[in-house]
């Protein structure tokens, strides 16, 4: 539990580290608060405007993400909203038909397929995708003339303005059979070539598009967390005759670990959830041996055939799956030292 | 790192795009519906013979405008001569609507006008209605579909495509929507005389669970899927069109130059089934023909197999053009751009894609080859369904409400060469078009506003009419005709049935698995091997539910 | 000592060339020749890899028909310039109308997201405080359950947003992942800063208004920043939730211009024009994108010079 993106020299970084140590530490408990042996009327009069602050997003959740997620109760049932004159009352009224959803999901080879195709493109994207964001915020950090900076980033965040038909369109026709390089290869008397269509090389090709799509506007939160490091540590570094590369590796990366941290548990939580609207669209160009996942696979078979209760139960399964594996990243980050997304 | 990504989902636009062919032709694999008897929904099977005469309005023929080329066939009629706009005939010779509100909502596809334009409240006046249209987004409006018919409000007329009566939409239909049989059904008709001249194959095609629920918009049954040629190519290159699947795949290579970008070919895989005479696809229940006694479906027949190993033959030549084997972009632009020389496509294409190049290349030509068969002699084809978008009215409507809608649907159908036909394809003179060679001519705005809205809330039988390009309309009308002589009706043609949810998603896979084979991806063997799964997973069931249906029902086949 | 460095301020007086490196400060030492070329070759190659598709489809949005049939796709050079494609988009009858609409949603919605997000998240921010905990695990199980169209049509419907634009900001107001962040920033700030405020006196309100606030201005940047770009492409809950097309917000009015192109076969009655690409159509769209953004940018980069803000407490 580093409580501090900015260590404010490397002796003290040291002993802030030290405190993610358990015990109750001394400043932890200057700032932090003790959930020991106080009442709970003491606790609440003290964090009771804490507790206020957070009731408007509570609030919105409750209604707008609890109230309805109560409706996959239908993975539970043969739902058919269509039985009674409000859908709501045609909960009610639809047949319970226990785990059979969960059963004909388990039991199609082609969800064990999707989920096999899913995690294969999260390992992918994870060891490919996830740190060039981190270099790009380090190397664009790392110039100093303004202008140049400014231009660079304004340049890397636009295709994540591109949508995702777009960005598929636009590969097509320059990496496609007929595209830009095959028509130049061909014009200089070689065979034409095909990223698009080769199943074996697929998995590659959506990651590379999401790079690209996407890796700019991911430096943004790294930026931000490089802004908040005060050149004063830089300097005291320097004074202790560290060099450019130590900087890097003793004030620069400190700042960045718990941002990082964070967000790569979250993405751990979400490894289910591969570029459903990308993958979507490539579909048919490399049949979907090679592209379903999971959420295109719930689409296909849940959604498009308004089978409810099938969508329901895959979206549960997924949605444990996901909670388990953000609460074991989160402990890993914790054995690491790191805070992650919460802390017990 | 898109925080909301979350709550915008994807796009259901390039879904559509991406299946073009697939969902739109042929209407998406719909689990097409309607019920035996029942009212509450639930009920599966269908309503034909004693049963639908009871229900089905009086035929009664249109005798306002006759057509320059008769039906034959199964065709559309056509009209190759321009309108007489001051010999406009009369079809609705007084106002029906006696003023109620009706609240439509229609899937539209473009950006729709603003409800107070010249046209809709022309429209309205002359109808004697005041329509709010709600125009949704064509290509997301399967799932608002399904979202507006849970809730308890619903607007008082909903149009639906054929394509999206998916999964418990057919039982939606029948929960929420009003029988118009009281009003329509036998001689009532005769109030509308437009709609007395809709088809009686139509109409059989809107008995959902066993009422009379829906205005159909009327198709001609012979196969919408036409082989186009770029004929001006095709002349200066001196190429001869080829009249077998050996011929073609000769020619193909021979045409194909990738190094210019030219490729023979575009997917032809709908036109290979055609080929090869295989049952049609665009429909389900027309996925069975009684053989020999016993009820056989597509996927089973040797057809089906040769269909996919011959366009299979067309990929790995390298003569498909590469964009259509990744499933991107569109194949009329391809054609129109020259990149391809033969596409398939729906028949509209003939006249679309050529009153688009003509702007440009006064000498652009396409045509449409006749269909061969698998040795190059006369093929077998398989009729698909008579009407494919249906217009429902809320059972909350009141009965002035449905008398209205029923108005306005007369007002719709109204023949080619009436004031009522002008104003609804064409709007308000001077405002919405303007004569250019006595042609009329959509402006800027006609183009805006008379486009979606009124096309699918009522239309007269199928016909073909092309005033600035007659000679499209007859071709297009010809091809349907030589075409429609070799074309058969399989055991459940006409009839909307609803399969037993159980079984409703058993075959779904099979149009990606056709992809995978003719694309290289799979073998045949795996086809055969999936349709052995089939059999086992519920397809000999459906066989037995099917025949059941038949005995019971009869055919309205033959 | 409360030291606040922003040395690249210098630069805004407009003196030395802001294409020029400021003055390098005396401990830094200088940077070697591979470095900096290395650097430069790395931007430049991450630069042209992005310019050279933005050229292509900025190019292709301004060509005819003909020149993008004759290159058979997406055009690299240039024949001539016409503005058919946008005059095509600004045409449409909403278009007027739904740039507004798109504004003020996403203006509203951001500052409405940002209020209940900072709040939320600093409320969060202290371990150990009642409840945290649960309130946390409240926020974290919402990323990984989500509800069926259905039933979130129906609660929408049953409260009665449907046809309102609040069916545009409530039901997306609150981003967890986005209140994760802020919360992990705040979590950053020095808790001496804090917690002398507090014996100074100061409440909860107070803290976060005056010491907590203003030292995250990044990362408010950001998110801010990422609300308003969600607000700004968001078109699913408008095409669900309004039926009124003079409602409509500029994401859906373009996916429908797109469309246009793209309407059902055998519904084609339409005819374009022989000189408009579907192609060009396309790109065109995505430059108009593109556009809000590159306006935008420049605002929020802004935040994000080094050392901007510090506020470390010494001894």
């Amino acid at each position: 539990m580093s409580h501090s993106t900015v260590p404010r020299s490397r002796a003290e970084a040291k002993t802030t580290d030290q405190q993610t140590a358990p015990g109750p530490a001394k400043k932890r408990a200057a700032s932090g608060r003790r959930t020991g042996k106080i009442s709970f009327r003491l606790r609440f009069r003290r964090d009771r405007t804490l507790i206020l602050m957070t009731l408007p997003a509570i609030a919105l959740i409750l209604v707008f993400t609890y109230i309805p997620v109560l409706g996959n109760v239908v993975a539970f049932q043969d739902y058919d909203p269509y039985l009674s004159d409000n859908g709501f009352v045609a909960m009610f009224e639809s047949p319970w038909v226990g785990f059979e959803n969960f059963q004909r999901i388990f039991e199609d080879s082609a969800f064990w397929h999707a989920v096999q195709n899913t995690f294969v493109l999260f390992f992918l994207q994870l060891v490919l995708y996830f740190p060039i964001p981190i270099l790009l915020a380090l190397l664009i950090n790392s110039v100093v003339r303004p202008r140049v900076r400014a231009v660079a980033q304004a340049i890397m965040y636009l295709p994540h303005f591109f949508s995702w038909v777009l960005v598929v369109t636009v590969f097509q026709q320059i990496f496609g059979g007929a595209g830009i390089i095959a028509q130049t290869l061909r014009q200089h008397g070689h065979k034409g070539i095909d990223l698009m269509t080769d199943p074996g090389i697929f998995k590659f090709l959506v990651t590379a598009e999401g790079v690209w799509k996407d890796a700019g506007w991911g430096i943004i939160v790294f930026l931000a967390a490089l802004s908040s490091v005060s050149n004063d540590l830089y300097e005291a570094a320097a004074m202790d005759g560290a060099g450019r590369w130590r900087r890097m590796w003793h004030v620069t990366l400190p700042a960045l670990r718990p941002v990082i941290a964070l967000l790569l548990v979250l993405r751990v939580g979400d490894a289910l959830t591969v570029g459903f609207e990308q993958l979507l669209l490539q579909r048919d160009s490399v049949g979907p041996g090679a592209s379903e996942v999971l959420d295109t696979y719930v689409w296909w078979n849940g959604i498009r055939n308004q089978d409810f209760g099938y969508a329901a139960a895959a979206g549960l399964i997924k949605g444990i799956v996901g909670l388990g594996l953000v609460l074991t990243a989160n402990k890993v980050a914790h054995l690491m030292g790191e805070q992650g997304v919460y802390k017990k | 790192m898109t925080p909301n990504s979350a709550t915008s989902a994807p796009s259901r636009r390039s879904f559509l795009a991406s299946t073009a062919v697939a969902a739109a032709v042929a209407g998406g694999m719909p689990l097409l519906a309607a019920c035996g008897g029942g009212n509450d929904g639930s009920k599966d099977g269908t309503t034909s013979g004693k049963d639908a005469q009871k229900i089905l309005p009086t035929f009664v023929a249109s005798s306002v405008v006759t057509p320059d080329i008769a039906s034959k066939n199964g065709s559309a009629a056509g009209f190759t001569q321009a309108i007489d706009l001051d010999a406009l005939k009369t079809s609705v010779p007084k106002k029906l609507g006696s003023g109620s509100d009706l609240k439509i909502m229609s899937p539209f596809w473009g950006s729709p006008p603003a409800n107070d334009n010249a046209y809709y409240t022309a429209m309205n006046e002359a109808i004697g209605v005041k329509v709010t249209w709600q125009n949704q987004d064509g290509n997301t409006y399967d799932e608002k579909l399904g979202a507006i018919l849970a809730s308890s409000d619903i607007p008082d007329v909903v149009v639906v495509p054929g394509w999206n009566l998916n999964g418990k939409i057919p039982s939606a239909i029948n929960a929420k929507f009003a029988d118009l049989g009281p009003y329509l059904s036998g001689d009532k008709v005769k109030d509308y005389p437009n709609l007395a001249a809709v088809p009686t194959d139509a109409w059989q095609r809107s008995i959902f669970g066993g009422q009379l629920r829906a205005i159909p918009m009327p198709a001609s049954y012979v196969t919408n899927i036409a082989p186009f040629y770029r004929k001006d190519i095709f002349a200066k290159k001196g190429y001869t069109l080829p009249k077998t699947p050996d011929e073609f795949l000769a020619w193909a290579k021979e045409a194909t130059d990738a190094k210019a970008k030219v490729w023979a070919c575009d997917d032809l895989k709908w036109t290979a089934f055609n080929i090869c005479g295989v049952l049609n696809g665009s429909d389900k229940a027309l996925w069975w023909d009684l053989r020999d006694g016993k009820l056989v479906n597509r996927i089973e027949t040797d057809e089906y197999l040769e269909a996919l190993e011959w366009t299979r033959k067309l990929y790995a030549a390298g003569v498909v053009h590469p964009d259509a084997k990744a499933v991107k972009g569109d194949a009329s632009n391809r054609f129109t751009a020259g990149q391809s020389l033969v596409f398939n496509g729906d028949l509209s294409y003939w006249y679309g894609s050529t009153a688009e190049q003509r702007t440009q290349k006064a000498d652009f030509e396409m045509g449409a080859f006749d269909i061969f068969g698998p040795d190059g002699g006369d093929p077998t084809l398989w009729a698909t369904q008579p009407a494919g978008i249906f217009t429902f009215v809320s059972k909350k409507a009141s009965k002035q409400q449905i008398k209205d809608f029923l108005a306005l649907a007369d007002y719709c159908a109204a023949p080619y060469g009436t004031k009522e036909y002008m104003l609804t394809v064409y709007g308000v003179e001077g405002t919405d078009y303007t004569l250019k060679n006595g042609l009329p001519t959509k402006t800027t705005k006609g183009t805006n506003e008379v486009n979606g809205a009124y096309d699918y809330t009522g239309d007269p039988a199928a016909y073909l009419a092309h005033p600035d390009l007659p000679e499209i309309a007859k071709l297009q009308v010809e091809w349907q005709q030589r075409m429609g002589a070799f074309t058969k009706k399989s055991s459940f043609y006409g009839l909307t049935i609803t399969e037993p949810n159980r079984w409703t998603n058993l075959a779904n896979d099979f149009e990606q698995l056709e992809d995978d084979i003719v694309r290289g991806r799979k073998k045949i063997s795996d086809m055969q091997q999936a349709v052995s799964d089939w059999k086992k997973k519920g397809g000999d069931d459906l066989r037995a539910w099917y025949k059941k249906l038949l005995d019971d029902n009869g055919s309205t086949a033959k | 000592m409360t030291a606040v460095i922003d040395k690249p301020a210098a630069d805004f007086s407009g003196k030395p060339s802001r294409w020029a490196a400021p003055p390098r400060p005396a401990w830094e030492e200088e940077p070697s020749r591979a470095g900096l070329a290395g650097k430069g070759l790395a931007l430049t190659l991450a630069a042209l890899a992005i310019l050279f598709p933005l050229w292509i489809v900025i190019v292709t949005s301004l060509q005819s028909r003909k020149t993008i049939d004759a290159a058979g796709g997406l055009v690299v050079i240039p024949r001539g310039i016409t503005f058919v494609a946008y005059k095509e988009l600004l045409t449409g009858g909403q278009v007027q109308r739904a740039p507004m609409v798109s504004l003020g949603v996403t203006l509203v919605g951001t500052l409405f997201s940002m209020a209940v997000s900072v709040l939320c998240a600093y409320g969060l921010s202290r371990i150990g405080s009642l409840g945290h905990r649960w309130l946390l695990m409240l926020l974290l199980a919402t990323m990984f359950f989500g509800a069926g169209l259905i039933p979130t049509y129906l609660l929408v419907q049953a409260l009665g947003l449907t046809d309102t634009y609040l069916a545009l900001i409530l039901p997306s107001a609150v981003s967890v992942f986005n209140i994760l962040v802020l919360r992990s920033f705040f979590m950053g700030i020095s808790p001496e800063l804090i917690d002398s405020a507090r014996i100074d006196g100061a409440g909860d309100w107070r803290i976060l208004w005056t010491i907590v606030m203003p030292l995250s201005r990044a990362v408010l940047a950001v998110i801010s920043l990422f609300y308003a770009v969600g607000y700004w492409s968001a078109w699913f809950n408008a095409s669900i939730y309004l039926t009124d097309q003079d409602m409509m917000p500029l994401q859906n009015v373009m996916i429908q211009l797109v469309q246009k192109q793209e309407r059902p076969v055998g519904l084609a009655t339409q005819i374009n024009t022989g000189q408009l690409s579907p192609l060009a159509i396309q790109m065109a769209v995505m430059v108009m994108a593109l556009l809000p953004v590159a306006i935008l940018s420049p605002f929020v980069q802004r935040h994000f010079k080094k050392g901007m803000l510090t506020g470390a407490v010494k001894g």
